[in-house]
Order: C-alpha cells, then structure tokens, then sequence
C-alpha cells in the first residue's frame, strides 16, 4: 500500500495553484482569488489533520516520505515532520490562509500576485518537512527569490522621510523606496545563503556519508574545530534570515514596504525560517560547536531584544514599529534557542509560533487601517476606536500578547523564555529579555493608545470597519492567539518531543 | 572518408566552408543572405553529424585525438555557432546582407579552428588551430568597417590578442626545450616536477589562454569589443572561443602535466579570485547592457576557474558543464539585448523598461537567462555555480567558495537591477516588441535549453564527468 503522501500535498498544493493562476486564469481576477483559496485550504485543512494525526507517544519524524532524486550524489526528496516543524507547518497555513484574505483587495496584476505568493508559500513548507539538506537548501532560494518581485511591484514606498545630514545619503540610494527595500532584502538573505551552501557542502564532504540526509548527518560526528566554523556559517546565514543583530536591517526597511500578506508571510513565517534552520540544522547537527557558541547567540539575542525595542520607541510610521518588535521578538526566540535548556529551547519555537501568529494579524491590521486611512503615520491618526471597533479590539489582543499578557501565546513563549534563561549558563540574560518586554510594553501601549482610544478625530468619521473576507482573517487569528495562550499543551507537548534529542545530544560542560 | 574517421567532423565542415566559398564567388547582387541560410544549415547538418561522432583513435601520429572531451567540446561549438548564425540571420545592417560571404567564411574559419583545437594534443597543431581561431575574430570584430568604435574595437582585440599569441607561443618553446617533445602525451610522462624552464614556458603561455577566455588582467579587450561590435557575434564571440579556451587548458595543464595536475591549484585559485572580483565589481556601474553582460561574463569566468582550481576530474567535468550552461544563459541574453536593440535602438538598460508588460515572454526569457547567470535554482546556472563550489570544495578551498558564494550576491545586484527595469518600471512606450523569426527562434532554444538543464542536468553532468575522467 501507498502511503498517503500528505505532507507532498500540503507542499506542492500552492504550487500547483500558482501553476494553474498562470494558465487558467488568465482574465479572471475572481478565479485566481478561488483557485487561491482553494490550494491554500487544502494546505490548511491538511496541516490541522497532521497537528491533530501526529502520533505524540512515538515522537519523532512522522509522514515520512523518500524518493531518490540523485542516488550517486546522495541526494533526495526525503520530507517528514517532527514535533518542532509540525508547528512550524501549522503557522505557514494559518497565516497564509489569512493572507488569501487580507490581499483580497489587491487590484494592480493580481494574477502574478497570487502566482508568486503561492509559489514563496510552497517555499516555506518544503524548508520546514525537508530533511534533506540539499533540497532543503532548494526551497529556502524558492521562498526567498519571489520576495523581490512581490515587494518591488506591489509594496508601498514608506512616508516618514529622514531629514538632516543623512536626508541626503538617502536620498541618493533611495532609502525608504520599495525598489530600494526588495533589492535589501534580497540580497541580504542571498548573502546568507551563500553562508548555508557552503556549511552544507562543508558537513556534506567531512561526514563522508555521501548523503545530504538529515538523518545521516546526525549520525556522523565532526570535529572540533569543523563544528565551529560550521556552526558559525550556519548562525549568520540562517541568523540574516533571523534578522540577528547587526544583520537584521533589511528587516524593518521590507517589511515596512511590502504589500500586507506578504508581510504577514515574511514576518510571521519566514523569519522563524531562520531561526527554525539554527536550532533545526546548527544546533541539531552541531552539538559541541552550538554549547560552545551559546554566549554569542545569547548575547547578540540580548541585543536585539534591547535595540529592536528601543528602535520600535523611536518610529513614527506604523508599520515600522511592528517590523522592528519583529526584531525584537526574534531576539527572544534566538535568546531562548541559545539557552539550551529545555524550557528555553520549547519558549524558542512556541515563540516562533505565537510571534507568528501576532505580527501576522499586526500586519493585517496596520494594511486595513492604511486602506481606510491612507495613512500610516501614526501621529495624524487617532480615535480609531469608534469607527472601527473590530479593528481596534484584534489590535489590542495583539498588543497584549505582544508584551506577554496572561491568557495569550505570548505570555507563554515568554515565560518558558525567562524560565530557560534563569537556568541557563548565563542568568544575567534575564535582565534584557525583561526589559526588552517591558519597552514592548511601552510602544504597543503607546501607539494604540494613539491610534485606537485617542480623542476621535473629525477627519476619521467616516472610516469602515473590516468587512466579509477581511473579518474572517482577523477572527482566525485572535483565536489562534488565545486558544495557544489558554491551552498551550496542546503544542508544547510535541514541540517538547523534539528539542529534548537535540538537547541530549548536546555535553554539558 | 567515413563516420567514424577522427577528423570526419572537421572534413564535413571544411566542405560546408568551401561550399559557402564557392557560393560567394558565385553570387551576384547586393542581397546574398542565401549565403548565411547556406552556411547555418551547414553548421546544422555538421552539429547532428556530430551527435552520430564516437571517440576514435589517435590521427596524424598522436597529433589530432578524437576522444570524449574532443566531442563534448565540438558539439558544444557547434551548437552555439548555430544559435549564433540564426541569430544573425535577420541583422538589418545591409552590410551583412551584401558581404554575407566573407562574413560566415570567416565565422566557419574560426570554427574550424576551434574544432582542431579541441582535438590537438600537440603543442605545434595547438598553437596553429589557436591562431586560425583567433585571426577571423579580430577581422569580424571590425566587420562594420565604417564604424570608428568597431574599428578600434577591432584593432585594440588585435593588438592584445597578437601580443599575448606571441607570449604563448614564447612559452610553449620553453616546453619544448625543457621535454624535447611536443607531443602532450609524452610532455606528461618526461618533464620532472618542479623543472623551472617548464613551469616558465607553462606560465607563459597560460597568459595567451587568460586572454583568449578573459581573465583578470587580460580582459581589457573584452569591454570595448562587445560594445562595438555586431551583437549576435558578440554572443557567439563571449562563448565559443571561451569554450576552447578552457579545452586548451585542460589538455595543456591537466591532461599534459599527468600526476602533477596540482601544482596548478593556487594560479588557478589566484586567477579565480581576481577574476571573480574584478568582472563583478566592474559590472556594477555599467548602463550599457552589452557592457554590464561583457564584465558579468568576466565574473562568470571566473566561477569556471574556480572548477580548473579543483585540478580534478569532478572539476573539469563541472567546468564543461558551466560552459553548457553558459552558452544557453550568455547567448541568450544577448541575444534579447540584439530584439530590443532593433525595436528601441538603444542598448542601454533602460531599454529594458517595462518589458514584462509589453512582451511578457521576452522578458520571462531574459529573467530566466538573468537568473541563471545568476545562479539561481532551477534554471542552468544554479547548478553550474553549484558543481564547480562543490568541486573546489572536495579540494578543499573553502575560502574560494565562500568567496565565490558572496559574489553571486554582487552579481544578482546587477542582474536584478534588468529584472527591475523589466518588471516594476512603467514602460516607456506600448505596443510589442517586434521580433524577427530567426531571432525570435534562436532566443527560444537557449531559453529551453536553461530550462531543461535547470529541471534535468543529470544526463549532461554525467557526460562531462565521463569524458573529464581518462585526463586525469
């Protein structure tokens, strides 16, 4: 008997609908809508059954699926998923699924819109089931490349312009201007995967298996001096994607340009890409060098907890405080990674997941708002709260999880986070990763006080609620936040069933 | 003369050459473009003999070997003189149609040297094939003789070209005083590691090599040279000639050094560096499309010098890939250059305008031979760029690789900055671009060929590997 290959279906099926959007729908802005939703929700659908299906007694990698693709190379599409990817895959549907909804109204070439969408969406999936290096390494180019196309033609050139001695410089290179943005972005992470390639050339030729698998590579051992110089290609390639500091400026700047789902998808997805593939591939394969670099993963996650923080304070255009709490966020993640204590490790990637899930509804809600206000400066807005009261509610629950309230994901993740830290080798990170919480506490308070339940404005009477589709987006998130935040068993059981090996295989010093 | 003969490719060709002779002397009136039709059949009819061709045994006394490598390079030769010639079929200048004669002689001359040089392996009938190669490509660089810029063009390819022959053949008299043979075979098996007059004369004459394949610092010509010049030669001209340059190295330094292949491993690795970095950071300025494709094609030299640093079979064998797919992406891309450049009369990059709007297929090939020049998966140049990394990694140059790795960032930098042009700037104007059949056709086969190797390099990888393997 066949096996079902479910996780090949939640893969390829967006891909097959950006296929089908460039030959079938040509002329027909609704179809390429319907086909849209209809590959994703299968993607959906599909990734709720596996969350619910997968075996937590057994643990392990699940769905597995193997085709040889270069047998003299070593090389396969071998694909399954474990508890920490099993979230991960989970994340890529919601927020893709809500992203159908939030780019509904795109009107400019929406056919190649949504084919290139889909196309970045198959990207992401593969990076997460793959266990195979190599192909690994495939998808993370395809969901990098479409980005620049997507922010460049349908991304937005930012309205705060810098003034003063550097007015000029930017100026000149066009910072704050969409091209500018996509060209950012682009490089940087293409940057960072020249790092990957040649880390996974290097552990391919020392381990001598000739094989890119996972599994293989797991069973080898490097030495010493391999590990570390492995290790630390994989923590600034990956780590670009992660937006590590001093690396993470093409963050905010892409963020802040692109269109709404595509911001949703990058934010909430893409960069937890990066932090999936340190703890996945760095910390997995490469057990001694990751115990002996901690101290820098950790500190520059302190960093970046602070500065991303601070930074979010200094913003005046709204969507750039959310792409630089991104920022700050995923120092968290990376603090919890670098920890390497288990409840650290589990905060890490429910981290990832409830960070996902927020800055994908953030987005959503800063593209409506700038839909009906035209504006994303956040000090020309106000009063918002009584024209659009489901708006400024989903907001607010974001915000709240933002700075880790009770009852949200992000109280959770932040908890595990703090608990990790304390036990760790370096207890003193506490003291940044609080502070960094109490700064998002201040910004978030601070723009939707503003924005939301400030004086009404008479220039905003007029303004809409979120409508049809849009509501749908919106509800689906909320919830999600919440219920991770009531019963966050329910994913760090099997979150828990994955970083426990890769903890044992780590020696204490 | 049979199939199977060893120099059965290069009799046909010389046949299809006279026939194109006796064409010329023939016609009459000013429109002989029955000539260029002549000639690209020819060259079709030579390229599927030439898939019939199998290795055979040495000829004129070791001197000419029809071995695997040999017929991998001439099928490549062949293949990209046939995209070259249908590409020009359609050229406006009406000096092409009234000299069409000399034109495809001289091309066909060129040819032919290429072909023997893939075959020679003897320092005399290596030198002799280099220079048939060579001559006619200075005189077609200057074939619009009326054109001040072609004419320097011209005569700044001869200069350099001349200068650097000489030196090379400089240094093969220096190999042959230090191994008293010129054949390669023999060269291998007598010189003694580290026989200093030897690794002169090889030194020397892999100045005359650098130039012919446009390494850092002989790359001078190759600028000026693309812009003037007509620009479906210039596609041809940045590939085949490149081609057989690497073949030469190959059998010179490789095949002809036997077990001291690595002794090359740092020039290689040197030229490599410099090369990379020059050709790409030269390219990032460049307004001119033809001139940003001439420094990128330096760049890309350079990768395929990262292969020749393995000094390994693996490598070699990757370095014939990235010529497949170098031949595909680089012709390609001129090639599209050539439609705009008919249609707008410009060959600057803002030509490129708004291109997916106006032709979206044009601009998908151009973004697909971009992206492959590039590096990127699924098309050619992604596994070109991978198997040389992968190659020089087994050797160990983990620093070049990284090095090479960061580069193709640079070079996405300028290849993007076209796709932008294409893709997000409004255009200038409406209406498609007007596209001659010939050309449009000789844009789609190297468009299907980037694809196709993209989705399914294993058949080509494997022949490469199979015919690298006895040079070492």
């Amino acid at each position: 008997m066949i096996p079902f290959p479910v996780l090949s279906i939640i893969t390829w099926a967006p891909f097959v609908g950006a296929v089908l959007i460039m030959f079938l729908a040509r002329h027909s802005p609704l179809a390429v809508r319907l086909i849209a939703l209809l590959t994703t929700s299968i993607s959906t659908v599909l990734s709720v059954f596996i969350f619910v299906a997968y075996d937590r007694e057994a643990a392990g990698f699940q769905f597995y699926e193997k085709v040889a693709l270069v047998p003299p190379l070593g090389i396969s599409y071998e694909i399954a998923v474990d508890g920490m990817s099993l979230l991960m895959v989970l994340l890529t549907s919601i927020i893709i699924f809500a992203g159908v909804f939030a780019s509904w109204t795109v009107k400019e070439r929406s056919q190649e819109f949504y084919a290139l969408l889909l196309a970045l969406v198959t990207g992401v999936y593969g990076v997460f089931v793959s266990l195979d290096l190599f192909v690994f390494f495939l998808f993370y180019e395809l969901a990098v490349l479409p980005m620049y196309l997507l922010i460049g033609i349908w991304g937005s050139s930012g309205e705060v312009r810098p003034r003063g001695i550097f007015g000029w410089a930017f100026r000149e290179t066009g910072v704050g201007t969409k091209e500018y943005a996509a060209m950012k972005l682009t490089l940087y992470l293409l940057f960072g995967s020249a790092f990957i390639l040649v880390g996974i050339f290097a552990l391919y030729v020392s381990a001598g298996t000739g094989s890119f698998s996972f599994l293989e590579l797991e069973g080898a051992s490097f030495d010493a001096r391999t590990q570390f110089w492995v290790f630390l290609a994989f923590y600034v390639g990956f780590g670009i994607l992660a937006g590590i500091w001093p690396l993470h400026t093409w963050s905010p700047d892409g963020h802040a340009s692109a269109p709404t789902a595509v911001s949703m998808l990058h934010a909430g997805v893409l960069m937890k890409l990066g932090a999936y593939g340190v703890v996945r591939v760095g910390m997995g394969l490469l057990p001694d060098a990751a115990v002996e670099l901690a101290w820098l993963v950790g500190g520059i996650a302190c960093i970046n907890v602070v500065y991303g923080a601070l930074s979010a304070m200094a913003q005046t255009d709204l969507k750039y405080v959310i792409a630089y709490s991104s920022v700050s966020h995923m120092g968290l993640v990376m603090l919890g990674a670098a920890t390497l204590t288990e409840a650290g490790l589990n905060g890490s990637v429910f981290q990832m997941f409830a960070h996902g899930v927020m800055t994908g509804l953030f987005f959503a809600l800063v593209g409506l708002v700038y839909e009906k206000a035209h504006s994303r400066a956040i000090f020309t807005m106000g009063g918002f709260g009584r024209v659009m009261p489901g708006i400024a509610t989903a907001f607010t629950i974001g915000g709240l999880s933002s700075l880790g309230l009770p009852a949200t994901s992000g109280f959770v993740a932040e908890i595990l986070t703090f608990m990790g830290a304390w036990r760790s080798a370096h207890p003193w990170w506490l003291v940044p990763a609080v502070a960094g919480t109490f700064l998002t506490a201040v910004y978030v308070l601070r723009v939707t006080k503003q924005i939301f339940w400030g004086p009404p404005s008479p220039h905003f009477e007029h303004l809409e609620d979120a409508r049809g589709p849009e509501w749908l987006a919106l509800v689906l998130l909320t919830g999600v936040i919440v219920i991770f935040g009531l019963m966050p068993a329910i994913a760090i059981g099997p979150v828990g069933t994955a970083t426990v090996p890769i903890l044992t295989r780590m020696v204490k010093p | 003369m049979s199939l199977t003969s060893p120099m059965a490719l290069e009799a046909a060709l010389g046949a299809v050459l006279l026939l194109v002779f006796v064409g010329a002397l023939l016609a009459r009136g000013e429109d002989r473009r029955g000539l260029a039709w002549l000639a690209t059949a020819g060259v079709l009819a030579v390229g599927v003999l030439s898939m019939l061709a199998r290795p055979a045994g040495p000829a004129l006394g070791g001197m000419f070997v029809q071995d695997g490598l040999a017929i991998f390079a001439k099928r490549l030769f062949l293949a990209a003189t046939f995209i070259g010639l249908l590409a020009s079929l359609s050229l406006p200048d009406r000096v092409f149609a009234r000299r069409a004669g000399e034109y495809h002689l001289l091309i066909l001359g060129s040819l032919l040297g290429m072909m023997v040089l893939a075959s020679a392996r003897d320092l005399i009938l290596l030198f002799l094939a280099f220079e048939l190669m060579s001559i006619p490509l200075y005189i077609l660089a200057g074939f619009l003789k009326r054109d001040a810029g072609a004419v320097e063009a011209s005569l700044k390819f001869f200069l350099v070209g001349s200068v650097s022959s000489a030196v090379m053949a400089y240094g093969l008299s220096f190999v042959y005083g230090a191994a008293r043979t010129t054949d390669l075979a023999k060269i291998a098996a007598v010189a003694r590691a580290g026989d200093p007059l030897l690794t002169l004369g090889l030194v020397a004459a892999l100045v005359g090599i650098a130039f012919k394949i446009a390494a850092f610092p002989f790359h001078m010509w190759v600028p000026d040279t693309y812009e003037a010049a007509s620009t479906p030669f210039v596609a041809w001209l940045s590939v085949a000639p490149k081609a057989a340059g690497f073949i030469v190295l190959f059998r010179v330094y490789f095949e002809g050094a036997g077990d001291r292949a690595g002794t090359w491993v740092p020039i290689a690795a040197f030229l490599a560096t410099v090369t990379m970095v020059a050709g790409n950071l030269m390219a990032l300025p460049q307004q001119n499309t033809k001139r940003l494709l001439a420094y990128s094609g330096i760049a890309q030299i350079g990768y395929m010098l990262v292969g020749v640093s393995a000094a390994s079979a693996s490598g070699t064998a990757m370095v014939l890939f990235y010529l497949v797919a170098y031949v595909f992406g680089n012709m390609g891309a001129f090639l599209v250059v050539e439609a705009l450049a008919r249609s707008e009369g410009s060959e600057a990059t803002t030509a490129f305008r708004g291109l997916a709007q106006r032709s979206p297929l044009l601009a998908l090939a151009m973004l697909l031979f971009l992206l492959s020049l590039g590096g990127i998966p699924f098309v050619a140049g992604f596994w070109a760029k991978l198997y040389v990394f992968w190659a020089a990694t087994e050797r160990g140059l983990y620093w070049l690789v990284l090095l090479g790795a960061i580069l193709t960032v640079v070079a996405l930098f300028y290849y993007l900055l076209v796709a932008k042009r294409m893709y997000i700037e409004p255009p200038e104007r409406t209406g498609r671009v007007p596209i001659s059949a010939t050309l449009a056709l000789s844009v789609a086969l190297c468009a299907l060929g980037v694809v196709i190797l993209g989705l399914y390099p294993k058949a080509v990888v494997m022949a490469a590997l199979r015919v690298a393997s006895p040079l070492f």
